[in-house]
């Protein structure tokens, strides 16, 4: 008896390859992506870079030569490496605050004596550290070189005690999150919230499947009911759905975690509107390409978390390496995310946002065309 | 409903080819066939949900295609076609909306549906917790809110207890005596039988009888009746048939067997001598069986025995 209970299961498994491929591959698939953005796939010498951008208030050759030597370190990339035009204080951190580099080096000098402030962006917890570390490196590379008995080493340790070092400061300031109250957990609002979007959009989408199986749809085809009429109208649904289920996700994140929405309320319904709209144009394009509610749950299993993980739901993009940040912009959730980023971290003015509201509605607005054009085939036979 | 050579094929397969046949105003009736035969695709052809390849459809003179004639139809899907997570109530409202149907004209033919189910005291009820028989009368009454002049039932019984079956057709009844002309399928032949004046036999794509079920049982399998005898021993030997005007039918049952069967035109005449031929050879009769012919001899007679699917 248990012998045929195991045997029938395995027999209705392979009958069913979209379960066979849900069981066995998509494990791997994943384990693939993750594998990639941590481990940085099969080669480890691709790792993520830290842009920077470098700012000499000093200008003298000690200040010079420690810039020289954090270019030559590989883990930064120097944005703004060409220009002639030597950058501000006040560019560098309004770039920062763009996003446009991840860091800014502030090197500045007062009696000879070299400090650096680091303007950093605190949602990327890697890079500050990173960046600290090759900088006081550099720093104390540059004061033994101009003085060699500035620095313990092994020839000092039997040496007579030198004057006491003037040891170099780097100091943080965190430009983004140092008025807010929970400032990253905005971004896993976001980030999450995107995620869910999307499984709400495909589910909903779903019902469409769920009106061909049961000739619901051929009844309410058979009235006066168009299929643009139809389509639009679920759409219209699940746009509203998703605003609500975003805004009830914020609203208690703003409630429980402190996340500021009312001071952010533009920017957010905004990218709340043209992401549900586009999320909703999605789940019904994923609906309409599947002959059943099965095949759509598997497919939208996979798409959503592929998208998710690429895009930066599930892993913040600035771990991944530069290809794989721009692979991620191919995804639904990256884009997305970039939005809510420059409303709730970077507090961007609402007309930064459009870049992403601009692709998020052009892909909604795609999105539905190819669901219309593909629901053809159940217009009439 | 004129429906004139009507031709579909879906790849090398022929659904429909060449069928035709009329619906007359306020009449009923009944399409049959064995599965596969084409029934579904031409239902799917009259609502407007399959585009024939060739041939035309007209409803009260008007070809289907025009704006405005399709809501003259009412479809009822073999499937129950309704919202099952929303109330009896809110599937009638949400179709009558659909056929557009608004405000007072909408709640009198909410009220007038509820009525016409038997279901007012569910109305407020979601359609998913109810039985077969009930879904069925939901499934009914969201094709009829419009108050179509032609009603096309696919299969409205499959599935449901002769109670339900019995209350559905009475609805069908009422429908029909308001001057709604009703077209289903069916695989209950006695129902076809019984419910419908005409009857038009699909086969393999093919209109194969049409008629009323006298014309058919003429047309096909006669009037005669099918008499079983059944006797006491087993046959030693087939008997003389005095009932038979030919040679052909000189003798009556099979050697070996324990009945004997033989068709006769005339019952009253002809079933005593039969009795008194089957004494008079020593068997004794246990059992005496008279069928008249059925529209299950004659479908049978039109579309074989073999299996279809």
């Amino acid at each position: 008896m248990i012998w045929t209970v195991i045997f029938t299961s395995v027999r209705r498994l392979f009958h069913n390859r979209l379960e066979l491929i849900l069981t066995f591959l998509v494990p791997i698939a994943f384990f693939s992506i993750f594998a990639v953005i941590f481990g940085g796939g099969q080669s480890s010498s691709i790792i993520p870079k830290i842009k920077v951008i470098a700012v000499d208030e000093a200008t003298n050759a000690d200040s010079a030569k420690i810039i020289e030597s954090l270019r030559e370190c590989p883990s930064l990339r120097f944005v703004r490496d060409r220009d002639d035009e030597a950058v501000s204080r006040s560019a560098a951190s309004e770039m920062v605050r763009r996003g446009i580099a991840t860091m800014a080096i502030v090197l500045h000098g007062e009696n000879n004596r070299i400090n650096a402030d680091l303007l950093a962006d605190a949602s990327d917890q890697v890079a500050g550290q990173v960046v600290t570390a090759l900088l006081s490196r550099a720093m104390a590379m540059s004061l033994h070189d101009r003085d060699p008995n500035n620095l313990p080493d092994s020839h000092h340790m039997i040496a007579p005690p030198s004057p006491i070092p003037t040891v170099p400061t780097v100091t943080v300031l965190d430009i983004m999150g140092e008025n807010k109250t929970n400032p990253v957990v905005s971004m896993y609002a976001a980030g999450i919230a995107v995620m869910f979007l999307l499984f709400g959009a495909t589910g909903g989408g779903g019902a469409l499947l769920e009106e061909r199986e049961s000739q619901t749809l051929d009844r309410l085809l058979s009235t006066r009911l168009t299929m643009d009429q139809l389509l639009v109208g679920k759409w219209f649904y699940l746009s509203g759905v998703g605003i609500v289920q975003v805004t009830l996700m914020f609203v208690w994140g703003q409630i429980v975690f402190g996340v500021d929405l009312l001071s952010h309320m533009d920017g957010f319904l905004m990218m709340t509107v043209v992401t549900s709209s586009a999320a909703a144009g999605f789940g019904l394009c994923l609906a309409t390409l599947c002959k059943s509610r099965g095949q759509l749950n598997g497919l939208s299993l996979i798409v959503v978390l592929a998208m998710s993980a690429l895009g930066g739901s599930m892993v913040p993009r600035y771990v991944m390496s530069e290809n794989l940040r721009e692979a991620g912009l191919w995804t639904f959730n990256a884009w997305a995310l970039d939005g809510y980023d420059k409303v709730f971290w970077r507090e961007l003015p609402v007309s930064e946002l459009w870049p992403q509201l601009t692709v998020l509605l052009l892909s909604g607005a795609i999105f539905l065309v190819i669901a219309r054009i593909l629901a053809v085939r159940w217009e009439c036979d | 409903m004129e429906i004139h050579e009507l031709c579909k094929s879906f790849g090398d397969l022929t659904a429909l080819a060449n069928v035709t046949f009329t619906l007359g105003a306020g009449e009923r009736l009944a399409l049959l066939g064995p599965n596969g035969a084409g029934k579904t695709t031409l239902i799917r052809c009259l609502s407007g949900r399959t585009r024939p390849d060739s041939g035309s459809i007209h409803v009260e003179g008007a070809p289907i295609s025009l704006a405005g004639v399709r809501d003259m139809l009412g479809l009822v899907p073999q499937e129950i076609a309704v919202y099952r997570d929303l109330t009896t109530r809110e599937n009638l409202s949400a179709f009558g909306r659909f056929y557009g149907l608004r405000r007072r004209e909408l709640r009198d033919r909410i009220d007038w549906a509820l009525q016409w189910t038997g279901l007012q005291d569910r109305a407020g009820e979601l359609v998913g917790t109810f039985s077969g028989g009930m879904k069925r009368r939901v499934n009914l009454a969201c094709g009829v809110m419009h108050s179509p002049s032609v009603l096309l039932l696919d299969e409205p019984t499959v599935g449901v207890d002769p109670q339900s079956r019995e209350r559905i057709f009475s609805m069908l009844d009422e429908l029909n005596s308001d001057g709604t002309s009703i077209l289903l399928t069916t695989h209950h032949l006695d129902e076809a039988q019984a419910r419908t004046d005409r009857i038009v036999i699909v086969d393999k794509g093919r209109v194969v009888a049409k008629g009323t079920f006298s014309q058919l049982v003429d047309e096909t399998i006669g009037r005669s009746r099918m008499v079983t005898l059944r006797i006491d021993r087993p046959l030693a030997a087939p008997l003389p048939n005095l009932t038979s005007t030919t040679s052909r039918d000189s003798t009556m049952g099979i050697c070996g067997e324990q009945s004997i069967q033989l068709r006769i035109d005339d019952v009253a005449s002809q079933l005593p001598s039969l009795i008194t031929t089957v004494h008079d050879f020593g068997y004794g009769i246990a059992d005496v069986q008279v069928d008249s012919p059925s529209l299950h001899h004659v479908f049978l007679h039109l579309t074989g025995r073999e299996l279809r699917d």
